[in-house]
């Protein structure tokens, strides 16, 4: 089975330990995937209402499909500028 | 232009790319790195890391949006990433229109949408530790953080 690729940023990848890792899954959901997520990196946890979602590269609810082969980013709150 | 560099931002060189002898008016707003204080402990500097290339794609679009609403004629946002020292430039932004009126109002909707939508975060560097904006978390103890 393929992974999906999951990438994480700024705060998230502080409280994941990692910067990328892969998911082993089937087709699934965005809230699926952070649930798989959450288990293994549990620093994550208290951050998920503050967190957002992309999938591919662009901004996705937790309801978006995502099969093995996307790319999965989870991006907390944004401070450009 | 829509760029996110990795060196200090030439700001006199997109001011004057946007000279046009149809526009009268050419808006720059240049975000800047600022020291904040508390106690005995201050920022040292930022430091910026961004999700590509799904950040360049948000500035284009940022564009796109304001060559939607308003009549300008050129539009340039450049971010820098990495370590950004006090006062050195952050973010660019300049817009020529015709008229002022539309200038101003372009540039400001650009750094707004860019803290709205463009995935870039800063981390705020201390002598005791380090903070990321918007997340309070990191590495300071004197913060309160975890």
């Amino acid at each position: 089975m393929d992974d999906i690729k999951v990438l994480l940023f700024g705060a998230a990848a502080d409280r994941a330990g990692t910067r990328e890792t892969q998911v082993p899954t089937g087709e699934t959901t965005l809230e699926e995937l952070w649930l798989l997520l959450a288990e293994r990196h549990p620093g994550l946890s208290p951050m998920r209402d503050t967190l957002a979602f992309a999938v591919n590269g662009e901004y996705a609810r937790g309801d978006t499909l995502i099969s093995p082969g996307d790319e999965v980013a989870v991006l907390p709150p944004v401070s450009g500028g | 232009m829509f760029a996110i560099v990795e060196e200090p931002i030439d700001v006199a060189a997109l001011i004057s790319s946007a000279q046009r002898p149809d526009c009268g008016a050419i808006s720059t707003f240049v975000g800047t790195t600022r020291i904040d204080e508390s106690g005995e402990a201050s920022v040292e500097y930022l430091e910026y890391e961004a999700y590509r290339p799904m950040a360049d794609r948000k500035l284009a679009e940022i564009g796109a949006e304001i060559e939607g609403r308003w009549d300008v004629r050129v539009v340039s946002i450049v971010h820098r990433i990495g370590r950004v020292d006090p006062g050195e430039a952050s973010v660019a932004i300049v817009v020529a229109s015709p008229r002022r009126g539309p200038a101003f109002e372009a540039s400001r909707y650009a750094i707004e949408r860019i803290k709205q939508v463009v995935p870039i975060w800063k981390r705020e560097v201390w002598s005791d530790g380090y903070v990321w904006v918007g997340s309070q978390v990191g590495t300071r103890e004197r913060a309160g953080l975890p």
